[in-house]
């Protein structure tokens, strides 16, 4: 997929040999050596029932005759007895849901004929409610993973599951004699009443044993911090839709953070114009990286990570002086070189709304810091009546915890360990680099890696036994507030893998189970009141279990742990460079690698795809002496990281910024050679940031691929200033105080004649008119649409050369643009895709005609038309069609070919592609009305971006409904089209973007300097 | 060969008196009889050891150009260097380069030929030649430039089973007639002045095969009144007909550019800007061609230094219209007060590709001016270089428009550079193996100036006491 090959096709005719790739030992053939038979034969233990016989001899005839013929024939082999929900073309939804370390998301699945091709966000869970980030949506393509393994291997050979039953009951006989006291396992985050009950019973029978848990990027600073606090493992839920003003510490709630979903959508509530007068919300943001929360700011200020606690100390004092009734702070004043005018403003904006304050601290900080930031929300709005926050008792201790992880390896360096079991754990390539695991690993006698991959640490071990992905088995998880959801499979297991509770069972009681009865077994005494069966099929059926959902937990303060924390926060941290970890916008902490779609996916502020980099501030590249894609060595201890440069403006000084999930080692074709290792450099005492780092300049370049600024901010004067010049004009925004003062701002900022038509335009008064209203004001740019258009529009995956050559294929982009001053840019997100122009430029230039307008006003590609002159994508002003440049799904391996959506065409090289506003959604919705003989009504079609939005921001519908959704945003003052001065009459518009600053912070010199085009 | 020394000066006195500010059209002391004799002996002799070492690397191009086609329509377009904003890149620039180079023919032909212009007679032969080599190679690109090339014939009006026209609202389909037409009568114009010729090598003919392939060609020309009476009403008619092409083609090639709304294309100056630019190109390249031809096969007494002095007066001034399209851009696009406009051309001049913008204006509008001395135009060695370096200054007209334009248009996020591929540089030194590959097989196997034609401008055939002649003649 990331590779073109440049000749072999297995379609032609008359081929005796298979292609020269056979021959030299390509990774498919060697498996396929190993696995002695090909995909989709029978494995050794699975039951040969009636229908998979007859497909097998259906296949094994349809083959016979195959080298006679020009491409291959396949036979399509009809249900002899069709099961009774499906038919065929019309796909089934079923909840389910994931598992995301100790939270969890509710999804709806679409299934086609019993495959699984979509994932969407279930509205009824309170994680997801309706939407799903990238990162979900791209699971589809974790199932059909390729690279996923396959067998149970001892060694590199493979063997049966049998064998390691028969393999464990021996060991397992072997550590009940001592109770397991040389027996540890190490997993990843405990999730959902069963693994939580199974984890307990290996508790019983294997009390001596140890069972540590470890997630890369984990919560634990908060729950430490709330520890202190409130003496009790409590985590806190920010109630967005009250808080009136918020100040985020290093938290990226909106992206990367905890409950980013949910984050998402209650605080777009506050933030969308319905009366932005009375609910704008203002956010400020402190941090050191520049996340998505940050974009959104109202005020936002770049300092480095170790210095928000003196940041936040020095706040608390301001609030106090103030006013604030915090009895445990000090008097008086500590010294800071913050910026005191932003910390004036930010204390008065605080107090003044100090019953819809909340104070938000990423998981980045030290628990000293959340542990004084829940004091200071205790003195602002949980002391006044209405909370933003609640807190959420965490009493199974699901969540997992660095110690854990200390102390496993404490006795696995005493050699007190003979088995190690790491279940779904990869701490090879995640765990702290002093423990040095990869050396602990070998010393053990008996290893086995249970995961989906065998990844670094499944390269290392003794048994790898592959696990099922949570789409192909039962299962159950807990979300964030406890809310429990069942896991349904939606699809048997491609490679016939076990999931992870039925390896469990194993281990806990030698015996094999089904997944299904261990999940029936958990819930048997939960579900009450009705009986067990119908009670179950409504949780199955809903996908989420809402009675569960864990009330406000009260809890008190204990001052002298807030002084403590104080008095911790207010040390003035080391100076000098500091490296921030953050988990990549899109591999996360690299459980994302080998996804396709994920690796394209641009980061949303730097629009880099395939690679990681160091992010560094201009003025710290200037202070180093590098440019973009210089290859600087990063030394933290005594590890040593190269890796590219990459100039981010608004960092920042002396911050590099690292995003962990790259650089994997023989994990999957797709993650091979994308992006640098930087978990070398991340120690237990610095999981996020550290300082004494030293860095060197090697002189040498490694090339990144970008979707975006191939001349942006850091290139000549003349493009920084036109696209200065043109910003205001493409991204209309506003402050609140300015748009009530000119409500129409948004319509007036572009001045232009009449646009009249020489001709006589075609009327569009009649049938639905599809149109689309895009509001900016929500829009955080987290990529959810796009991914979401890729899953539903089989958008191909084009690879790093490629999209480094500007070929990247997304139908819907998100634009970035900087304003303002290079050391405190703003930023803006737009996505973009095609504008359904009725005007549209693109049409009249096709020498074939192969894009052409409908009569609802949709610019229709006809694929089979197009011949690929381009002539479109040149004349398009929006620059959104998307041209196939190579056939870049001719090597999608056949089972990616089962995460393509059937609604959609594919789409041969030479061919032009653009958004469809999802025209088969289109036509799926008006299929169904008129089989209920209605006509559609608003909400019957709901694009794929659309659907995953986590803030709502786009909006599609029928235009000739004066009603629809649609048309009342295209009324509201904030509409604007694209570009509208061309007369194209985009039929997408966009809603202005307003932004909330604070009056008084508003006189400071850079803000002036700021705000001075708006 | 070589000219008869003993040969006596004819007419001398006509020579003297027109010299000064005419010299005479032919020069060395040709006669009727000698000019056949000279022109057709480069056909009916062996070839000379420049043609053969220049043919076997043209055509070692012309397979290097099959070769890269076959490579192209196997893996798809992405092996060229276009990208997302430009779609448009070497393959769009060298059809438009080529078809303007192939105005220069038509219009020494037919525009030249009823003004009256009679040193046209020399070069129009191989001007014409020119022409429909460089037609074709420009073909080439539109045709391989696609992304099905094997749905080619969906451009086409032919009846089909999917029973749809063409879109004829799109410049590209215009193209197709445009060049399509102007190929089908630049070649018939060819042919036709080519008959009397043929003729001629026919009846030289000296081995069957010969006699029988020439035979047929010139298509039982006996050289009567009659036929002479028909060929020159043919030829004028023609003429006639070709004429508005020269103007038309170039034209709805700039529409490709025009009709379009990306800035820096969407411009009404672009149909003369780009005529003139054609024919300005078209010159410089018979000038190159003709230099080369006057010392591989010796015809300096056909192709004069006269000859030559009065092509660069053509390129001077089609070189100044070019210069001032050049500043008519920029004076309308801050004239208009569109900033996307006014950006595209600031971007031109100072943008990342300003050097390709100042190749262009150097070698267009600086290099011209050379040709206001007389002492330059008389310069062969100079005239040959400047030539080529105009057709490179024009090769970069066409770069800047169709690639700066693209490369940064509306929305800055789209914005990209492109850089050709080495199968992009390749592909279009290929077509330069084609071009002289058809162009040396005509200097080798047809006469490449016009025996008949030139007979008519030699003193002698000055019709003074013919009075009616003259009338027809034309």
């Amino acid at each position: 997929m990331k590779k073109r090959d440049t000749g072999s096709s297995t379609q032609g005719g008359r081929q005796y040999w298979r292609s020269l790739d056979h021959f030299v030992g390509s990774a498919e053939y060697n498996e396929l050596v190993q696995r002695e038979f090909p995909e989709g034969t029978l494995e050794l233990g699975q039951k040969l029932d009636r229908r998979k016989f007859l497909n097998l001899m259906g296949a094994s005839l349809a083959l016979a005759g195959l080298t006679s013929c020009r491409r291959p024939v396949e036979k399509i082999i009809p249900y002899s007895v069709a099961p009774e929900s499906i038919i065929p073309g019309i796909p089934k939804h079923f909840a389910t849901s994931m598992p995301f370390g100790h939270d969890a998301f509710g999804l709806v699945v679409e299934s086609h004929e019993g495959r699984p091709t979509k994932i969407e966000g279930n509205p009824q869970h309170p994680s997801t409610l309706g939407s799903a980030s990238a990162q979900i949506q791209a699971e589809i393509l974790n199932l059909y993973d390729p690279d996923r393994s396959q067998v149970v291997l001892r060694g590199d050979l493979p063997f049966r599951w049998a064998d390691f039953v028969h393999h464990w009951r021996g060991l397992r006989e072997d550590h009940l004699t001592d109770k397991g006291a040389r027996l540890a396992i190490l997993s990843g985050a405990v999730n959902g009443p069963t693994e939580q009950r199974l984890v307990a019973e290996f508790m019983i029978q294997f009390p001596q044993a140890i069972w540590a848990t470890w997630e890369p990027v984990n919560d634990d600073n908060i729950l430490q911090g709330m520890f202190e606090a409130y003496g009790n493992r409590l985590l806190p839920e920010a109630r967005f839709d009250r808080a009136q003003r918020i100040l985020s510490l290093d938290d990226d709630f909106l992206n990367t953070g905890t409950a980013a979903l949910r984050n998402s959508r209650l605080f777009a509530a506050r933030r969308r114009n319905i009366d932005p007068v009375k609910h704008m919300n203002r956010l400020f943001v402190v941090e050191s990286g520049y996340s998505l929360t940050g974009a959104m700011a109202d005020h936002r200020l770049a300092i480095p990570a170790s210095q928000i606690g003196p940041f936040l100390a020095a706040l608390t004092m301001r609030l106090k002086k103030q006013g604030l009734d915090l009895p445990v702070i000090p008097d008086g004043e500590i010294s800071t070189h913050f910026d005191d005018h932003f910390l004036d403003a930010l204390t008065k904006d605080l107090l003044s709304n100090i019953d819809g304050s909340l104070i938000k601290v990423g998981r980045s900080q030290p628990p000293a810091v959340h542990t004084l930031a829940a004091a200071v929300n205790e003195g602002l709005s949980r002391g006044h009546g209405i909370s933003t926050l609640k807190y959420i008792h965490d009493s199974k201790s699901s969540i997992p915890a660095s110690d854990h992880l200390l102390s496993l390896t404490e006795s696995l360096r005493e050699g007190k360990i003979d088995t190690l079991i790491l279940l779904g754990s990869n701490p090879v390539y995640t765990a702290p680099a002093e423990l040095k695991f990869a050396e602990l690993l070998s010393s053990v006698p008996n290893t086995i890696h249970v995961g989906s991959h065998r990844d670094e640490s499944g390269q290392q071990c003794h048994w790898h036994i592959p696990t099922a992905h949570f789409l192909e088995c039962w299962g159950d998880t807990s979300s964030l507030n406890g809310t429990l959801a069942i896991t349904q499979p939606l699809i048997k297991p491609l490679f016939g893998s076990k999931s992870k509770i039925e390896l469990i069972n194993l281990l806990v009681t030698g015996v094999e189970k089904t997944g299904y009865e261990l999940v029936r077994e958990s819930w048997r005494k939960r579900l009450k009141g009705e009986s067990f069966d119908k009670a179950w099929r409504r949780v199955v059926h809903d996908g989420v279990f809402p009675e569960s959902a864990v009330k406000s937990y009260s809890v008190e303060l204990r001052p002298d742990a807030v002084k403590e924390a104080f008095s911790k926060c207010a040390q003035p941290p080391d100076h000098g460079l500091e490296i921030y970890f953050q988990p990549s916008a899109s591999l996360y902490d690299g459980r994302y690698a080998n996804n396709g779609w994920l690796q394209e996916n641009p980061d949303p502020m730097t629009k880099l795809t395939w690679d990681n980099a160091a992010l560094v501030s201009p003025e710290t590249a200037q202070k180093l002496g590098v440019k973009n894609e210089d290859i600087i060595a990063i030394s933290h201890h005594d590890a040593t990281v190269e890796l590219p440069v990459w100039i981010q403006p608004g960092l920042a000084s002396d911050t590099i910024v690292l995003e962990l999930g790259y650089g994997r080692r023989n994990l999957g074709r797709i993650a091979q050679g994308s992006g640098t290792d930087v978990y070398p450099l991340r120690r237990s005492d610095g999981l996020y940031f550290a300082s004494e780092v030293k860095v060197a300049v090697t002189g040498r370049k490694g090339k990144l691929a970008c979707t975006q600024d191939h001349h942006g901010l850091d290139e000549e004067q003349l493009a920084r200033q036109a696209i200065q010049d043109r910003l205001p004009m493409i991204v209309r925004e506003a402050t609140l105080s300015e748009y009530t003062k000119h409500p129409n701002f948004a319509r007036e900022r572009v001045e232009h004649p009449p646009l009249e038509s020489l001709f006589e335009e075609q009327n569009y008064d009649e049938g639905y008119q599809w149109g689309m209203a895009i509001d900016l004001n929500v829009c955080t740019g987290c990529s959810a649409c796009s991914i979401a258009c890729q899953s539903e529009n089989n958008i191909p995956v084009v690879g790093k050369e490629e999209v480094s050559r500007g070929r990247e294929m997304h139908w819907i982009r998100l634009d970035r643009y900087f304003s303002g001053s290079q050391e405190d840019p703003e930023v803006v997100f737009q996505p973009v895709g095609c504008q359904h122009c009725e005007n549209a430029p693109c049409e009249g230039v096709c020498p074939v005609a192969a894009t052409v307008h409908d009569e609802e006003g949709l610019n229709t590609m006809v694929y089979n038309r197009c011949i690929g002159t381009r002539y479109c994508a040149n004349n398009c002003p929006y620059k959104v069609r998307r041209f196939n440049f190579f056939n870049y799904t001719k090597e999608l391996p056949e089972i990616v070919q089962m995460a393509m959506n059937p609604d959609v065409t594919m789409r041969f090289r030479g061919v032009m592609e653009k958004c469809t506003y999802c025209v088969q959604r289109i036509s799926r919705s008006k299929i169904v009305a008129k089989n209920e003989g209605r006509e559609l009504k608003d909400g019957d079609v709901v694009s794929a971006c659309q659907q995953t939005c986590p803030t709502d921001a786009i909006v599609f519908g029928n235009l000739n409904d004066p009603d629809s959704k649609v048309s009342q945003l295209k009324m509201q003052n904030l509409n604007y089209e694209l570009l509208a001065e061309l007369n194209v009459q985009p039929r997408t518009s966009y809603l202005a973007k307003l932004r909330n600053p604070f009056e008084e912070m508003k006189t400071s010199a850079k803000s002036e300097n700021k705000h001075h085009d708006h | 060969m070589t000219i008869n020394p003993g040969h006596p000066q004819r007419d001398s006195a006509h020579v003297a008196a027109s010299g000064a500010l005419n010299p005479p059209l032919i020069s060395g002391g040709h006669g009727f009889h000698s000019i056949t004799e000279k022109i057709s002996g480069i056909v009916e002799g062996p070839a000379p050891k420049g043609w053969v070492i220049v043919f076997s690397a043209a055509l070692s191009l012309t397979f290097l150009l099959i070769g890269l086609i076959g490579y192209l329509v196997w893996e798809g377009t992405g092996v060229w260097g276009l990208n997302n904003p430009v779609g448009w890149g070497w393959a769009i620039v060298n059809f438009v380069f080529w078809v303007g180079i192939g105005h220069a023919g038509t219009l020494i032909s037919a525009v030249l030929f009823l003004f009256r212009q009679k040193w046209r007679t020399s070069i129009n032969r191989f001007a014409e030649a020119m022409t429909l080599f460089a037609v074709i190679c420009a073909l080439v690109f539109p045709t391989i430039h696609v992304g099905r090339i094997w749905l080619l014939y969906y451009i086409f009006p032919v009846p089909n089973q999917m029973d749809m026209w063409p879109n004829f609202r799109s410049p590209l389909l215009w193209d197709v007639f445009a060049v399509t037409i102007y190929f089908t009568v630049s070649l018939l114009f060819w042919y036709t002045g080519l008959i009397p010729d043929l003729a001629s090598l026919r009846d030289r003919a000296k081995t069957r095969a010969r006699q029988l392939i020439f035979g047929i060609l010139s298509l039982g020309w006996r050289g009567g009144n009659r036929h002479w009476q028909n060929y020159e009403l043919a030829y004028l008619l023609l003429a006639g007909l070709a004429t508005p092409l020269v103007l038309s083609v170039h034209s709805v090639v700039s529409t490709d550019f025009a009709t379009s709304v990306i800035p820096g294309w969407h411009t009404t100056i672009f149909p003369p800007y780009f005529v003139a630019g054609a024919i300005f190109s078209g010159f410089a390249m018979v000038m190159t061609l003709a230099i080369i031809a006057r010392e591989i096969f010796g015809i300096r007494d056909f192709i004069t230094d006269n000859h030559l002095d009065k092509m660069s007066k053509i390129m001077l001034v089609t070189g100044m219209m070019v210069g001032y399209a050049y500043a008519m851009e920029f004076f309308v696009a801050w004239y208009s007060g569109n900033s996307y406009e006014a950006f595209t051309f600031i971007n031109r001049a100072i943008g990342p590709y300003a050097w390709a913008y100042w190749i262009m204006v150097s070698c267009n509008v600086l290099i011209p001016q050379l040709y206001w001395f007389r002492k330059v135009r008389q310069n062969v060695k100079i005239l040959f270089v400047t030539s080529i370096l105009v057709n490179v200054g024009m090769w970069f007209e066409r770069f800047v428009i169709t690639v700066t334009s693209l490369s940064r248009d509306f929305l800055p996020s789209s914005w990209d550079y492109y850089s050709p591929t080495w199968v992009d540089i390749f592909t279009f030194v290929g077509t330069f193996g084609l071009f002289f590959t058809f162009f040396l097989v005509f200097l080798r196997f047809l006469p490449m100036v016009s025996i008949a034609e030139v007979k008519g401008v030699l003193p002698e055939a000055n019709p003074h006491h013919h009075p009616s002649h003259g009338e027809t003649e034309l």
